[in-house]
């Protein structure tokens, strides 16, 4: 089953991107058998490391077959954008592949979810109902408590019903480590003007911000004055004092925030 | 009279006799150049059989790192990343991407020839690079061959099959020469093979030997697996190659394979000449995490707690610094170089014992290091000076997943990486502790390190910047943007006598060096000398 909420989702970016209320249902995407042959081919040699042979995961590398992007694309119009951009951040290389090859590679991969969900019985990889384990008490205790989770957090602000926005797997890996959360950059210029703004971009020698108006602005490291704020850091700092049961229980509690 | 000028008629000079003695001048990886690399060359993939990663070149010091400068850039042309270490014989440079070797010329970067491999159905995951054995190289490629190609002209002279990429197998890696033994590993974790190294003869490509790291599959309650992915290393007076091996299979789930899963994730001593077990230690047993033990396995030869020791020195995926005595495999020293959750202690061998607890589950564990590890393919390196072992370390943690419905074949479960950053790491190689870090960024990096006679170790962080550090402390020196992620572990060698340093990153391999001005003084200052 497509998890229900991504369902949901992709019915309405149809209906926000293509305004046609009369479809009930994400666009049939029919793939010739040659076109899913020559992207199986290409999907072994250059994905299959990280995204698994059947494109159900590998090494490091996601299962597209429950992936989100994947549930969203129509034709490739995602999944294209992905492979020839690369997602640095996450250790994904470009690819420069031609349109017909990517739309190859697009087929095998709806090809397989297509196949990855009509399996019965229990599915590979990871399931909601297997992160189903810890104790929702448990779970609220740590969160106010050892957790130290409510210093930021609460359950009816920021997390008001994050249980409904992700599930499972989706929802354990944010809790543990929110990727994309925003930092803030506050930088002392030599004049003792201070700007601040969403952090941009920091390595050993250049920082940079989004200011306000959306205008990106970098500086030398060591010209200036500046400080970083990333909450999201307190989430790698509780990395090495959970047990296994404080995550099971965690998540308990965390799914109930619906 | 220009200097410079001067050494190029000289050079011109030797060049002549050169054409008229073409056995004493103009030889490629003949034996004596692998046991002792002359400083202008870089002849194997870890540059020379110690796998120390360490230069004795000195023209680039903490002094004027400062002003390093471009030499050159090759662009590839290729949408595959590099990750292979260049070769470099007698002033051109040899490296590959899977299914393409390039020869460059190393003064002026421009390609002398370009070889391309038969289009194939083989992973292209990468490509480690070639090796040299007298004017001949040898590649391996995405479908399990392994080419002999004429190094002058890149025209193949033979091409034969080492493993069946049909039943999942691919090669990617450098073979490492010793003698007339050309060894090849092979790559596999999606099905359930067989590990095994080969040797194979130089000349004509038939095999020597064979050694198997488990045994064929459908051995009852045996493993599969322990791929031999990575480059070894050689202690000619020993006579003993050092190769690490990769996981078992399946590879998350354990069940079908109890016990220590012999020779998964271990680091053996064979004979060359026959493939023979020496000694094996194992720095995974039984290993559910993908945590291949292919590390660089660095031969030292120095004092251990006060006494002379020729020992063997491992950062290994799995988050432990391993120093064994080489000639026997015993233990001097395991100790974690950064956050690891999985293993109960230590035993009496100095192997981790993993605790039953942080194996992969239905509702997930919660595992340091991840499944990319503390450490990977991208070298180390070994500075005899400080006694530093510095290696680009990737504190991490992921969630690791198993369950009867992932079933005992090839992967069998799912990991997912939580959260990672990179530290580049200096470890004190009799305690273990960490003499400095340097934070690398977010994510990781995966360029390798080089450290050089002079006291200048170069890497790179995850934004794609090249460094120079100084290697007593750690401190920046200098840097550069390469646009790209750096797959490699830097290389140095001296040339006209100018020391470049080259390290490819994304699709360009790129060439660094001081200005002109710096190394002619350098010149005309050693030419005096001589005089």
């Amino acid at each position: 089953m497509i998890p229900k909420s991504a369902y949901v989702f992709s019915l309405i970016v149809l209906f926000a991107c293509f305004a046609f209320p009369q479809s009930s249902k994400p666009t049939p995407q029919n793939f010739s058998a040659a076109l899913i042959q020559s992207g199986q081919t290409l999907f072994q040699q250059d994905c299959a490391f990280c995204h698994g042979r059947d494109a159900g995961g590998g090494e490091t590398g996601p299962d597209l077959t429950r992936s989100k992007l994947v549930s969203e694309d129509v034709k490739g119009e995602k999944i294209g954008a992905v492979v020839r951009n690369g997602r640095p951040d996450a250790g994904m290389p470009r690819f420069s592949l031609t349109d017909d090859q990517i739309a190859g590679l697009v087929a095998f991969i709806h090809n397989q979810k297509t196949i990855a969900e009509s399996q019965k019985g229990g599915r590979r990889g990871v399931d909601v109902a297997d992160l189903q384990t810890g104790n929702v008490e448990a779970g609220k205790t740590y969160f106010n408590g050892a957790g130290k989770c409510s210093t930021c957090h609460s359950p009816l602000g920021d997390l008001a019903g994050v249980a409904s926005r992700y599930q499972g797997l989706k929802l354990e890996e944010r809790m543990l480590y929110p990727r994309n959360a925003k930092s803030k950059l506050t930088v002392t210029l030599p004049s003792g003007q201070t700007v601040t703004g969403e952090l941009a971009y920091q390595d050993e020698f250049t920082v940079a911000l989004r200011d306000q108006d959306g205008r990106y602005r970098s500086w030398p490291a060591s010209s200036v004055k500046f400080t970083v704020n990333a909450p999201a850091e307190a989430h790698a700092e509780l990395l090495s004092k959970y047990t296994d049961e404080d995550v099971h229980n965690l998540m308990a509690y965390i799914q109930t925030l619906r | 009279m220009n200097i410079s000028l001067n050494l190029f008629r000289i050079a011109g000079l030797a060049a002549l006799t050169v054409a008229a003695s073409p056995i004493a001048f103009g030889q490629g990886a003949e034996p004596n150049i692998l046991l002792n690399p002359p400083p202008d060359t870089w002849p194997s993939y870890h540059g020379d059989y110690s796998g120390r990663r360490h230069t004795p070149l000195t023209q680039i010091t903490p002094q004027n790192a400062g002003q390093l400068g471009l030499a050159w850039v090759f662009q590839t042309g290729q949408t595959l990343q590099l990750k292979s270490t260049p070769v470099v014989m007698n002033g051109v440079m040899y490296f590959s991407v899977p299914n393409n070797v390039w020869a460059v010329d190393v003064r002026s970067g421009h390609q002398i020839w370009h070889y391309t491999y038969p289009p194939n159905k083989g992973s292209r995951i990468g490509n480690r690079g070639v090796s040299m054995w007298k004017d001949w190289l040898y590649f391996m490629s995405p479908d399990g061959h392994l080419v002999c190609l004429n190094a002058n002209d890149g025209t193949m002279k033979w091409n034969v099959e080492v493993a069946d990429y049909q039943k999942g197998y691919w090669t990617s890696m450098s073979p490492l020469i010793v003698g007339n033994h050309v060894l090849v590993g092979v790559s596999g974790d999606f099905d359930n093979l067989q590990g095994f190294l080969r040797s194979v003869d130089p000349e004509t490509g038939k095999k020597q030997w064979e050694w198997d790291s488990t045994p064929p599959p459908g051995t009852p309650n045996a493993t599969t697996g322990g791929m031999t992915w990575m480059t070894g290393t050689y202690d000619p007076k020993l006579n003993l190659i050092y190769w690490g091996t990769g996981n078992p299979t399946p590879v998350l789930e354990g069940k079908t394979r109890p016990g220590p899963d012999h020779y998964t994730c271990s680091i053996v001593a064979l004979n060359p000449d026959n493939g023979k077990l020496a000694w094996a230690f194992q720095p995974s047993p039984h290993d559910t995490h993908d945590w291949d033990a292919v590390e660089t396995p660095v031969l030292v030869d120095g004092d251990f707690h006060g006494h002379p020791h020729k020992m063997l020195m491992q950062t290994s995926r799995n988050g432990y610094f391993f120093v064994l005595d080489r000639t026997n495999g015993k233990s001097l020293l395991t100790v974690p170089f950064g956050p690891v959750n999985w293993a109960g202690g230590i035993d009496e061998n100095g192997e981790p014992i993993p605790n039953p607890e942080k194996e992969p589950a239905p509702d997930g564990r919660l595992i340091a290091p991840d499944e990319g590890g503390l450490t990977n393919y991208r070298s180390p390196s070994f500075d005899q000076k400080t006694g530093l072992f510095i290696v680009s370390a990737h504190p991490s943690y992921a969630i690791y997943f198993a369950k009867p419905a992932d079933g005992t074949f090839g992967w069998a479960g799912a990991d997912y990486g939580v959260w990672g950053k990179g530290v580049l790491e200096a470890i004190d190689y009799q305690t273990g502790k960490l003499r400095w870090t340097h934070q690398l960024g977010p994510g990781g990096s995966s360029a390798g390190v080089l450290t050089t006679d002079s006291g200048v170790t170069f890497t790179g962080d995850a934004f794609g910047n090249f460094l120079a550090l100084r290697t007593s402390d750690g401190k920046t020196l200098w840097h550069a943007g390469t646009g790209g992620h750096m797959d490699t572990s830097p290389i140095s060698f001296e040339l006209d006598g100018r020391q470049y340093v080259v390290s490819g990153s994304g699709t360009a391999m790129f060439a660094w060096a001081l200005p002109r001005a710096e190394t002619e003084q350098t010149v005309a200052a050693g030419t005096q000398s001589a005089e």
